[in-house]
């Protein structure tokens, strides 16, 4: 495979893309001390390895990666050579801009993306989850980066629309490979408790069935009927659960207000956690926080 | 028409049964709650959580399957996992999450308080054994490791006195939950003050102790209204799974045993008389203060199975592990008893009786060139039983027994079932309601309400839905299998320590 190298501010390739920062391969044969030091990405970097053996450091994380295997470094992570340096082999790799990062780290990707905004959170949401930055024999990813480098090249007429198609089915497959690979979809409870960290950890977000089925690496219709059958749930009763036992306990610190624990724990107003309070205790929040103060 | 409802706290989740007064179930359902790890030894319980999911279920479990049919809820009657511990402050509010019988922070203490004089006169008195299972051993982590924890917390509770707490008002333990936390002295039922000084507490951070039936108080009012409950009905304390399981599987008899295996295991038995024994083996739990449930548990039950059936076995669909049990188990039936010469050391989480090694590990031994999957497969499945069995020849030092009841979702596998009686060398018999738990605490508040004239005689209504008969050739089979698989076990303890360092360094 031929080295080429694409830069957004110098090749009139990219004109049409400002949202496509480096687009290249890059054959090395020969190994440059500090060629590739300590770095904070700025924005998606992917990276396939087509030839030799890459030790890298990302996130702290140690990784070795073999041909057809694939690193995704997200905004705000740091890479570096596991020696500073850039090992021999051969690289294909695309760096993508994002346009904003909203708090927790969710991505929204700019306006050329065919993906709804939920979709892009979710798919940042997996990609920030996942416990590893490397996918291993990622072939078909190989491909995309193939046809989107040949209709860059070729400029036949529908290229801008084809390449941001492109991208978005690259970032679709690394999420979903990114789930399969963290769960083997064997172990559901596994799975499962790994989602609940999740939820857990973001409690405000307004969660969808979707997001979560995309968590786990299933389907929505798949995902329901594994937690009603697991939980004895629905997924948003479940999430409702969880919400009502953090509000109990935070109505248990005197200094917090209820509105506030509303908002906290992703009731979107005090009215709609009362009432769902109420109706899973029998208490009001505000009945409930005077009931267990006047003890002794 | 009245029923009874029982409520049982498990290790994975809640479980209700409703049972019309002749105790069939008229109904039943279940939610699960998760358990966390934040540290390798930690296991840990989001107790808010555990209480809604156990609100929440039973409200929909009354509105869809109760009230409608017209029940009137005489009385509902708890039962929960031995060994929890869930420190409250003042107001009752939890601090910190509910350590679960899995937890094995305390393992130093535990290993110091065993090897010292006191460790065996605790263990004589409370009948708990000196292990990091026991809450005695975690107040003592919690006194050492979170001081600012400990002296906060005005009570250390159970979870189980937690969820009753939050629906009376009351703090109460029942004397089988209290004989399993290494605090109650299990011959005089009185809180045992050389445990709770050893813990460096005082009986007021304690709940008040009471026998099985007691009612701590009435629901209240919120509740009653919110569940469509009346005032009336009675909340009756309960017992802990191991008790209810085994009134629940009908053993009740000197000459009988049970033998339950869910993710964990454990074999017991009910007398009059407390097992003595001077390697400190057995558990001895009250029930009442005439029944002692012995025995010995074990951690490698159908987790292991289920360990093994994720990493080998074949899915079907995302997920499906059902499936894939029960295609391995179909494999499994197709290998001849002794898996020709395979076996396997089911020591995958360390072991509890008989060995109560944590550094215990898994092994297979004596696989040949000509060992397929499928010989894995059975010999997976037969280790676990013998390790079951091991523990059945330790209670018969003390006891003979003539007949077994198994029930819990592994045992109860009919290719379980069989192999048990084949080990066992006894007949086997498994009751008609998956869960004896919920049965037990059936029986359990029927006699309180004079159904049945006492323990024994509720006992004795459990009707049995097979009975497996061993078959003799494959016991002489096992029988050879199972003294090397003894031997191995005993043998290995040197390695397992040293094998338990390197994984601990790795």
């Amino acid at each position: 495979m031929n080295q080429f190298f694409l830069h957004h501010s110098q090749s009139k390739e990219l004109s049409g893309f400002p949202h496509i920062l480096e687009f290249a391969i890059r054959k090395n044969s020969t190994i440059q001390l500090n060629s590739l030091s300590l770095t904070t990405s700025d924005c998606i970097s992917i990276y396939y390895v087509m030839e030799g053996k890459f030790e890298w450091i990302i996130q702290n994380r140690h990784t070795i990666l073999y041909p057809g295997d694939v690193a995704v470094i997200l905004p705000g992570q740091t890479f570096q050579g596991e020696n500073d340096f850039l090992d021999i082999g051969t690289l294909f790799w695309i760096h993508i801009k994002v346009d904003r990062i909203e708090s927790n780290m969710q991505m929204v990707l700019g306006k050329w993306s065919g993906l709804s905004e939920r979709e892009s959170l979710t798919i940042g949401r997996i990609l920030h989850l996942s416990q590893t930055p490397v996918l291993v024999k990622m072939k078909p990813i190989l491909s995309i980066l193939q046809l989107i480098q040949t209709e860059l090249f070729q400029q036949q007429i529908g290229y801008t629309t084809r390449v941001n198609q492109l991208m978005d089915e690259l970032l679709i497959l690394i999420a979903r490979q990114s789930t399969l690979q963290n769960n083997l979809q064997r172990d559901f409870p596994q799975a499962f408790i790994k989602l609940e960290q999740a939820l857990r950890k973001n409690l405000a977000h307004q969660w969808t069935v979707e997001e979560m089925a995309a968590l786990v690496g299933l389907g929505t219709t798949a995902f329901t009927e594994r937690v009603k059958s697991y939980t004895g749930f629905s997924p948003l009763n479940y999430l409702i659960n969880i919400r009502i036992s953090e509000a109990i306990k935070l109505l248990r610190r005197d200094s917090v207000k209820v509105t506030a624990i509303a908002l906290d724990t992703g009731f979107y107003s005090s009215q709609h956690f009362s009432t769902t309070f109420k109706k899973l205790t029998g208490y009001t929040p505000g009945e409930f926080r005077k009931r267990d103060s006047l003890k002794d | 028409m009245e029923c009874i409802i029982t409520i049982e706290l498990g290790t994975n989740g809640v479980r209700l049964f409703a049972f019309d007064l002749k105790g069939n179930v008229i109904s039943s359902t279940k939610a699960s709650y998760p358990t966390f790890h934040s540290e390798p030894d930690y296991s840990e319980q989001d107790p808010e959580q555990i209480f809604i999911t156990m609100l929440y279920v039973l409200k929909n479990f009354l509105i869809e399957s109760i009230h409608p049919k017209k029940y009137k809820v005489q009385s509902i009657c708890f039962i929960a996992s031995m060994h929890s511990l869930l420190a409250v402050d003042a107001h009752g509010a939890p601090l910190g999450n509910v350590i679960t019988w899995a937890d094995n922070r305390g393992k130093k203490e535990a290993l110091d308080l065993k090897n010292s004089q006191l460790g065996k006169k605790l263990y004589e008195a409370t009948g708990t054994p000196i292990h990091p299972m026991s809450p005695l051993l975690k107040i003592l982590w919690l006194k050492k490791n979170d001081p600012e924890r400990f002296a906060q917390t005005h009570k250390f509770l159970t979870l189980k006195s937690y969820i009753l707490q939050q629906l009376t008002g009351e703090y109460v333990i029942d004397y089988s939950l209290a004989s399993a936390t290494g605090l109650l002295n299990i011959h005089t039922m009185k809180w045992e003050g050389q445990a709770l000084d050893y813990a460096g507490i005082t009986v007021d951070r304690l709940p008040e102790l009471c026998s099985v039936f007691t009612t701590p108080g009435k629901l209240r009012k919120e509740y009653q209204t919110s569940l469509g409950l009346s005032a009336s009905t009675r909340i009756m304390i309960g017992s802990s799974d191991g008790c209810m399981a085994t009134l629940g599987a009908g053993v009740w008899g000197e000459d009988k045993a049970t033998i339950t295996i869910e993710d964990s295991g454990a074999v017991r038995v009910v007398g009059k008389q407390v097992l003595r024994d001077e390697k400190k083996r057995f558990f001895n739990y009250l029930l009442t203060e005439n029944h002692y449930i012995s025995g010995g548990p074990t951690n490698s039950g159908g987790v292991i199975f289920e360990w093994f059936a994720n990493q080998f076995g074949e899915f079907k669909g995302p997920f499906d592990l059902e499936y894939t049990i029960e295609s391995l188990i179909h494999e499994a039936s197709n290998v001849v008893t002794g898996s020709e010469g395979l076996l396997f050391l089911p020591y995958l989480l360390g072991e509890r009786a008989p060995l109560w090694n944590p550094n215990a590990r898994g092994s297979y031994f004596g696989i040949n060139i000509k060992h397929e999957r499928k010989h894995f497969i059975r010999a997976t499945i037969e280790g676990i039983l013998y390790e079951i069995y091991s523990i059945g020849k330790m209670v018969e030092e003390h006891r003979s027994i003539t007949s077994l009841s198994v029930n819990g979702s592994f045992a109860a596998i009919p290719f379980c079932s069989q192999l048990i009686a084949d080990i066992f060398n006894k007949p086997v018999s498994t009751i008609n309601k998956a869960n004896s738990a919920g049965l037990g605490a059936f029986l359990l508040t029927a006699t309180d309400m004079g159904i049945y004239r006492n323990l024994d005689e509720a006992a004795k209504s459990v009707t049995f839905y097979e009975t497996f008969h061993p078959r003799h050739h494959d016991h002489k089979v096992y029988a050879q299998y199972y003294q090397l698989f003894e031997r191995l076990s005993l043998k290995l303890e040197d390695e397992f320590e040293m094998i338990a360092n390197l994984q601990q360094k790795s």
